[in-house]
């Protein structure tokens, strides 16, 4: 190593290769993947985000809640993901491609929320809120999402149920709403091509045993 | 340590030394002031797993971004400045004269400090970007690439107008820490932040630069450190010295490969989890080497600086097998998204690139100032706590990884079921957390201590020679 030319060229091709081969070769392989026109049902999947859940996917970006919640369901063979209801099928790389910040997540200290909108228990958006304002599993309360006002008039339709002084009501912030909105959005069910799981196909057809 | 005084001469330090004082303290400073504020943060975050209650009204500590503050205070705060501070000082001592335009180092210092802390307030407020390694908001971004380039860059000088011809393994491992970092810390910026990639290839390039990022920049800059520290202190040259270029080579061409492991099963090629199990294996070739090269730091006896090089390097060499294990998708759908990696990422950050670190601040400190350390209590006291607090920490996370890995693959059981459960192994991490705080706290109070003590007394013969290289005998 005592040719220092060489030596800046090496670093550099160590570098560089690595960065080629995973991100460009990536890039060649998914870059030009397209959301999935279904000409039966005329549309196209995965469907574009409202504004509003898009304004969530912030919320959710801001607050950091990828540290506990993954967004990323494994193959039915691969861990327990689909047993817990999580959905039906592993996600594939096509359920991403209309999400500006994509958050996979690394760690599922609370469950998965990849196809949350779509669980057989859904949860609707009162209850959703609700949670959010109680602590709920684990998850701590996001009291700073929500509003202690004055009723003026009418009580508002938004107003949680939840215990407020006499004369007072507990309603979310639009961010709340969004994230709340965006967490509805989430959803993986449309069977793309290549999300069909592979083996059942084959040994019903009989062609490859 | 280098406490006693020595009839023999003075030149352990030289002029290289003295002449980069401030410039290095300065580092050293910022460095240990944001390894305190991490763990104080490090410390919340951990409470709130167990606990989630605690300041869960105010959005400005809510877990989420309590999470982000520490890891990016740790990486960006401490392991940045420190990192630079020995890396500098090693190439610029191997090079032999002293560093050059030590004004833009501590300009550069100073901004990229600037950066962090305006940084560490956007990612409270909400501008945090949620990517791993990388939570900082878009607009202190360029700005430490530019403050990062004036302080590497005397570095880089330091080495390609060395004395000597030949160039050894610290300088190696320096240089490259030195020279890569800017170019993956651009290209991750750019493809993550400023014109973001589309759908899952945003993954694939954070996966990407959090290994490089770790085998690229922080582990190289570790083994600066303990390439110069341990043949110096043990008098023996380096075992088997010629597998180390293929080692080090060997690192910065694979390593970066091993980013998809965390990726294993997910919505990506799956291509590039496979390569990366292939990539986590070869590497072990660079781990053994290591610990083949450096092994007379496990020789035992020495001062307290080796003992903190032996435990650095038994951590990271460790950590290299675990990675490796838990690469293989049998483990990984255990381990994944759990606890465990939690212990892994600790077991490198705070047991090998800590313990590393430390070892080299508790050498060069006295050397730069001229001062002794003014208490040798102080610093086995911060070894005991080091020790006793990593340990605690990754293998109670490790704990608490096992059963929630467990717990998960039921479908049965529920996540407040999975909470309970984990929740004595968290207790112990965070008394861990703990332990290390104030082990962090007494190296933090110590430095203080000697910068202040620094106008006092002479510094002759304060420091005896280092021990003459010797081969060893088998």
């Amino acid at each position: 190593m005592r040719n220092g030319f060489t030596f800046f060229v090496g670093l550099f091709l160590a570098l560089g290769l690595a960065w080629a081969g995973i991100v460009l070769g990536s890039h060649l392989q998914l870059g030009h993947l397209a959301p999935y026109f279904d000409e039966s049902e005329g549309k196209a999947f995965p469907e574009r985000m409202p504004g509003i859940a898009a304004r969530g996917q912030l919320v959710y970006q801001d607050l950091g809640c990828a540290s506990c919640h993954t967004q990323q369901v494994r193959r039915p063979d691969f861990g327990s993901d689909k047993a817990r209801g999580w959905g039906d099928r592993q996600s594939v790389a096509r359920d991403y491609v209309s999400q500006v910040q994509v958050q996979l997540g690394e760690s599922r200290i609370g469950p998965d929320l990849a196809n949350f909108g779509a669980r057989p228990q859904a949860v609707d958006a009162d209850r959703l809120t609700q949670y959010l304002y109680d602590q709920h599993g684990g998850m701590p309360a996001y009291r700073f999402l929500f509003e202690t006002r004055k009723v003026t008039g009418e009580r508002s339709a938004k107003a949680l149920r939840a215990a407020a002084p006499a004369g007072w009501e507990i309603v979310p912030t639009p961010r709340a709403e969004a994230l709340v909105a965006y967490l509805q959005s989430l959803t993986n069910v449309y069977e793309y091509p290549e999300a069909r799981p592979v083996v059942p196909a084959a040994t019903k057809e009989g062609e490859h045993k | 340590m280098t406490t006693a005084p020595h009839a023999a001469d003075n030149a352990e330090v030289t002029e290289v030394d003295t002449s980069a004082r401030c410039a290095l303290l300065l580092l050293l400073a910022f460095a240990v002031l944001w390894l305190v504020v991490s763990g104080v943060l490090a410390l919340v975050n951990l409470v709130q797993l167990h606990t989630p209650a605690l300041l869960a009204d105010c959005s400005l500590l809510t877990y989420g971004r309590t999470h982000a503050l520490q890891e990016t205070a740790f990486i960006y705060g401490w392991a940045a400045n420190a990192g630079l501070a020995v890396a500098l000082w090693i190439l610029a001592r191997l090079g032999g004269s002293p560093l050059r335009s030590l004004n833009w180092v501590m300009a550069g210092t100073v901004f990229w400090n600037l950066a962090i802390a305006l940084g560490l307030v956007g990612i409270a407020t909400g501008d945090g970007t949620s990517n791993a390694w990388l939570h900082l908001p878009r607009y202190v971004l360029p700005m430490m690439l530019v403050a990062y380039g004036t302080i590497a860059v005397p570095g880089v000088l330091a080495w390609s107008g060395r004395r000597h011809e030949t160039a050894f393994a610290a300088q190696w491992y320096g240089v490259a820490a030195l020279f890569l970092f800017p170019w993956i810390f651009s290209l991750a910026q750019v493809m993550l932040v400023f014109v973001p990639e589309r759908g899952v290839l945003q993954a694939l390039v954070a996966g990407w630069f959090v290994q490089g990022a770790w085998t690229l920049w922080l582990a190289p800059l570790a083994l600066t450190a303990a390439y110069y520290l341990v043949p110096k202190l043990s008098g023996r040259t380096i075992t088997s010295y010629e597998f180390a270029a293929l080692s080090f080579w060997t690192l910065l061409f694979v390593g970066a490969w091993t980013g998809g492991r965390h990726l294993i099963g997910g919505p990506v090629p799956a291509w590039i989890p496979t390569i990366a199990v292939v990539s986590c294996a070869l590497l072990l070739f660079h781990y053994i080497v290591v610990a083949l090269n450096l092994r007379a730091a496990f020789s035992g006896g020495g001062s307290t600086v080796m003992k903190f090089m032996a435990l650095g390097l038994g951590a990271y060499v460790l950590g290299g097998f675990i990675d490796a294990a838990t690469a293989l998708r049998s483990v990984a759908a255990f381990s994944q998204f759990t606890y465990f990696s939690t212990a892994q990422t600790q077991l490198a950050l705070t047991g090998a690139f800590s313990m590393l670190l430390y070892g080299a601040i508790y050498f060069l400190a006295p050397r730069i100032t001229g001062q002794p350390w003014p208490s040798v209590v102080l610093i086995r006291a911060h070894y005991a706590a080091a020790l006793t607090g990593t340990v605690g920490l990754v293998i109670a996370l490790a704990g608490a990884g096992w059963i929630q890995g467990h717990d998960l693959r039921d479908p049965l059981v529920s996540f407040a079921a999975i909470a309970a459960h984990v929740r004595p192994w968290l207790l112990i991490a965070t008394a861990a957390q703990a332990i290390l705080l104030f082990g962090n706290l007494l190296l933090a109070a110590h430095l203080v201590r000697l910068i202040a003590a620094k106008s006092a007394a002479p510094a002759a013969g304060l420091f005896r020679p280092a021990p003459a290289m010797e081969a060893p005998a088998s």
